[in-house]
């Protein structure tokens, strides 16, 4: 089937191999996707920070350049809450029912990665392999808002030679917060160095999530205190491929 | 004098200070850690949680829809019930009231409950300034004022403080206040529970006013529900002469009956008990049997001005159970005080910039930044309040504020990100930029950069600049697909379900009902639904199935796990049970209400005094009390006391330290909505659920404060 990509603004511009992966894996399960150029960026930034006409402008621009799509990818579970749950109340508080009913559109096409392998592809092993020992820090946008099950867990439970560990209050946010990350920037690196703490002492070399904006952080974080860790999207685990047909 | 917020620095100042004291986040994160796993335990109880939440926010959401009728309504049944109402539009004039009430009462000190909303509008230190001293007699709000410290949590305001701090506080402090601390006091909290009740003991007994808030206002008959645990609220609700409730006018309720999934789920949620040791409920004045004068004070500071905002309303259903404090990873690091208001944590976020009116000063405006937007308070609020979408929706009112009021730094670097994000080839552009950067030297620089990057950059190294960005990428590897992207006729989700699209998507969006029989539709919009319909988690495993059992068999289970002691007695066997309970505790004087049986009363042993009918502190000489009950609740093992026959008045289950409930196995009924359709609204209630206890320490539950510290149920089955 034919699905779009929506690679989010932060992926883009900082994290473009995550991107690449999602590409790589649908295209080796047989499928095509496309990148519509006319994308820029959902708006979550200026949402959760309180601007909402410039976010009203940037949401009615995604669902522009996205409607016409049957299935759309993201590997951002907290830029698909976004537009799944925040265009909705944007839309409510501004009385724009051209914007709700193109979030009710979106809902039933828009799609964070491990979503659409699991929940409409149906796929659980993409023939992967990757021989480390890998946390999975569920971000709470993919838990709270998405709520994802374990489509993550099950998806890392098919990929070869991978150990997934587990780490202690693995559901409890990393710090980030987008703008909170900066505004109240201490408490943010308290929450980012527990989850830290946690994540290396379970023995992980490797930290893995659904959203590249926590990996940033946490990536940033473990990079400053010199961690032997390494942060890798869900996606760029799974694109590195065993060299086998995936098994369907 | 007591402390107040008002030199409170915001959120972002503070913090840092709070989140340096290792002792303090090892005392936060024991306690909320504590108090999590119990409450997802007892959550996980209940088969019907989520159904309760959906309950609890559409009777909330009735009751504010109509709550100018709901007061007039409360306010007529309070006065037929010999009550006084009164209104205060703000803080100053609902201080003005009490302390003038209190005044003409001629007396120079008030037992108090514990209660936020005198908290809100700074009573204690109003009294003070009257010459009136405010006595608070909650176990955690009496460590803050020994401290001269202020409440830090909604439901347990000395939880920033571990059991070695308030030992060394009891052993400095309580002399200056009245009874000492024993000598040789050791941090066990059951010690520093005894110590407590020995202090307050003799200001309970020769109290003339008590000053309490209320969980609940009941429209239809006028009752106030005041859910506590050590029974310090209820020495408070029924020794003095006169009592004052100041409540917030958001937490009327219009009938009796929706008590009922109130009552289950605050205690869950906020303690992580079945039930609360003890509520009272009672309406107006009855005579005979606790407080003869009884004053309501119904006060709005900002409420309606919140119900105005079809948004922000929603926090006026909040329930005050803290359930969001616990789980707030934020709260957890920095504790109460970070965030300068008397209502903290994620409620405090949405609810005191409210109040407060959002922007008119630097802390309330601060408070809706200070959350990551993780959505764990929404996930346990037991009235569904969405704080994350609140926290948005303030936080778009102060930025709102800041664009209107003239140039800001943050607004004019969100416009320039605009000018980026508006247009696909300056977003390409921007990158090309960012790439081409010295990264290195970027990264060594940032901690030293004014503003957010540097702010970024103090624990976290910049990302490394990619090589190209993935629009540059996708460009320059499939340049010839996505030129012809929006040509391409999408093949629909359902390829893999090997249906082929027959016809033509139309470009723009269709509402799903126009396009029903389409079977490529139907799948989509199932697929929705199934999303749409996933329940929003409460964060707990569903529950185990439970063999089914009797009402009584549940009840005395439940009743034991509150470390009471249950006997079960065929009907000729209450008497002897009686008497060996009493030889257990060796009381030596015990009081029986009028109308108990006499066939219960032990024959040998110690005799048993029907209630004098003196002043209530008198029964203080008695070592124990037997009385029947009105009904009794499997679910939550309690047992309800209502005044009727055989049970007499409130502080005759409160004084003695050992009571004794007869209960028949025709009383138990299943849950506490099936409780409340037995008994008569209107009437004084004591719904008690073990022995008087507190988690004011560490959140660890400790067996004996105020109440009784002994309880015996005797079932006649």
């Amino acid at each position: 089937m034919q699905i779009a990509l929506f690679v989010t603004c932060l992926t883009d511009a900082l994290s473009p191999s995550a991107g690449k992966a999602v590409v790589e894996v649908l295209e080796r399960l047989g499928h095509e996707v496309v990148f519509p150029e006319a994308q820029t960026c959902c708006g979550q930034m200026h949402l959760n920070s309180g601007y909402r006409r410039e976010a009203h402008a940037l949401a009615r621009r995604f669902v522009a350049v996205f409607s016409r799509f049957d299935a759309i990818v993201t590997p951002s579970a907290s830029c698909a809450g976004t537009v799944l749950e925040g265009y909705r109340n944007l839309a409510e508080d501004l009385a724009d029912g051209e914007l709700a009913a193109g979030v009710e559109h979106l809902g039933a096409t828009l799609y964070e990665f491990s979503q659409l392998l699991v929940d409409v592809l149906r796929v659980t092993d993409v023939g992967a392999a990757f021989p480390h020992r890998v946390a999975y820090h569920p971000s709470c946008h993919s838990l709270r808002v998405l709520h994802l099950r374990d489509q993550p867990l099950q998806l890392l439970a098919n990929v070869a030679g991978l150990e997934l560990v587990e780490h202690a209050d693995r559901e409890s946010c990393c710090g980030f917060g987008g703008t909170f990350s900066m505004k109240n920037a201490a408490t943010s690196t308290a929450m980012m160095q527990d989850k830290l703490q946690a994540v290396t002492e379970a023995g992980a070399e490797v930290l893995c999530s659904v959203d590249s904006s926590c990996l940033t952080h946490l990536g940033g974080g473990a990079s400053r205190e010199r961690l032997p860790l390494r942060t890798m999207h869900l996606a760029e685990i799974l694109a590195k491929s065993r060299g086998s047909a995936p098994v369907h | 004098m007591a402390r107040s917020f008002r030199d409170a620095a915001p959120f972002p100042k503070a913090a840092p200070v709070f989140l340096a004291n290792p002792q303090l986040r090892a005392n936060l994160r024991g306690a909320t850690t504590t108090i999590r796993t119990k409450r997802d335990r007892l959550v996980a109880e209940l088969a019907d949680f989520e159904s309760m939440r959906q309950q609890a926010e559409a009777i909330k959401n009735d009751a504010l829809g109509r709550l100018g009728d709901l007061l007039a309504e409360l306010e007529t049944n309070v006065q037929a019930a010999g009550g006084t109402v009164h209104f205060a539009r703000d803080a100053a004039e609902a201080r003005e009231i009490i302390v003038a009430l209190v005044a003409a009462q001629g007396v120079d000190e008030v037992v108090k409950v514990k209660s936020m909303t005198t908290a809100e509008i700074e009573l204690n230190g109003a009294l003070e300034a009257a010459g009136i001293t405010p006595v608070e007699t909650d176990l955690a709000e009496l460590i803050v004022q020994l401290g001269d410290d202020l409440p830090s949590h909604i439901v347990v305001p000395a939880i920033h403080r571990n059991r070695r701090e308030i030992r060394d506080l009891f052993l400095a402090r309580m002399g200056e206040h009245g009874l000492a601390a024993p000598d040789g006091l050791t941090d066990s909290p059951s010690e520093l529970a005894a110590a407590a009740r020995a202090h307050l003991r003799d200001r309970f007994l020769r109290a003339k006013v008590a000053i309490s808030g209320a969980n609940f206002m009941v429209a239809e008959s006028g009752t106030l529900a005041i859910v506590e645990s050590e029974g310090n609220g209820r020495m408070c609700l029924t020794l003095p002469e006169t009592l004052i409730s100041l409540v917030g006018i958001e937490k009327v309720l219009p009938t009796n009956a929706d008590l009922g999934v109130f009552l289950r789920l605050l205690a869950r949620s906020a303690t992580g008990e079945r039930m609360n040791p003890y509520t009272s409920l009672f309406s107006g004045v009855h005579p005979g049997d606790g407080p003869q004068a009884f004053h309501l004070v119904l006060l709005d500071n900002g409420r309606s001005t919140t119900l105005a905002d079809p948004v922000g309303r929603q926090a006026l259903r909040c329930i005050r159970c803290a359930a969001c404090l616990n789980v707030c990873p934020v709260y957890e690091r920095v504790g109460g005080h970070a965030y300068g208001s008397v209502y903290p944590g994620p409620i405090g976020a949405v609810l005191a910039p409210q109040l407060d009116h959002v922007v008119s000063d630097p802390v309330s405006a601060a408070l809706p930044f200070a959350s990551t937007l993780c959505g764990a308070c929404y996930a346990v609020c037991p009235v569904r309040i969405d704080i994350p979408r609140l926290l948005v929706h303030l936080r778009a009112r102060v930025v709102e504020h800041n664009q209107e009021t003239g140039p800001h730094l943050e607004a004019a670097a969100m416009a320039a990100a605009m000018v980026v994000l508006a247009s696909p080839r300056r977003l390409a552009l921007a990158e090309r930029l960012f790439s081409a950067l010295p990264g290195g030297a970027l990264r060594r620089l940032a901690p030293r950069l004014p503003g957010a990057l540097g702010a970024w950059a103090i624990a976290r190294d910049l990302p490394p600049a990619p090589a190209a960005s993935f629009r540059s990428w996708w460009s320059h590897h499939r340049g010839s697909q996505p030129a012809a992207a929006s040509q391409l006729r999408p093949t629909a989700v359902l390829g893999l379900l090997g249906a082929r699209l027959s016809r033509p998507r139309r470009a723009t969006s269709v509402p799903p009902t126009e396009r029903s029989g389409d079977a490529r539709h139907k799948i989509l919009n199932d697929l929705a639904t199934l999303r749409r319909s996933a329940p929003v988690s409460s964060g707990v495993p569903a529950p185990l199935p439970q063999p089914a059992r009797s009402a009584l068999e549940t009840f005395l289970e439940r009743v034991a796990a509150y470390d009471a002691s249950v006997t079960r007695v065929g009907p000729g066997e209450v008497a002897p049970a009686v008497q060996a309970a009493l030889a257990r505790s060796g009381a030596r004087r015990v009081l029986v209400p009028p109308g108990l049986q006499a066939a219960w009363l032990p024959t040998a042993g110690p005799t048993c005094e029907q209630d004098p009918g003196e002043p209530a502190a008198m029964l203080e000489r008695y070592d124990a009390a037997i009385t029947a009950c009105a009904v009794a609740i499997a679910e939550s093992g309690t047992v309800v006391l209502d005044g009727t026959s055989g049970q007499g008045r409130r502080a005759l289950s409160l004084l003695p330290d050992h009571l004794i409930v007869v209960v028949s196995a025709d009383q138990v009924v299943d849950d506490v909505d099936q409780a409340l359709a037995r008994l008569r609204p209107g009437t004084p209630q004591t719904w008690i659920s073990g022995p008087s206890a507190t988690s004011d320490i560490e959140l660890q539950r400790v067996q004996g404060v105020h109440g009784p510290r002994r309880l015996d149920v005797i079932a006649i089955a």
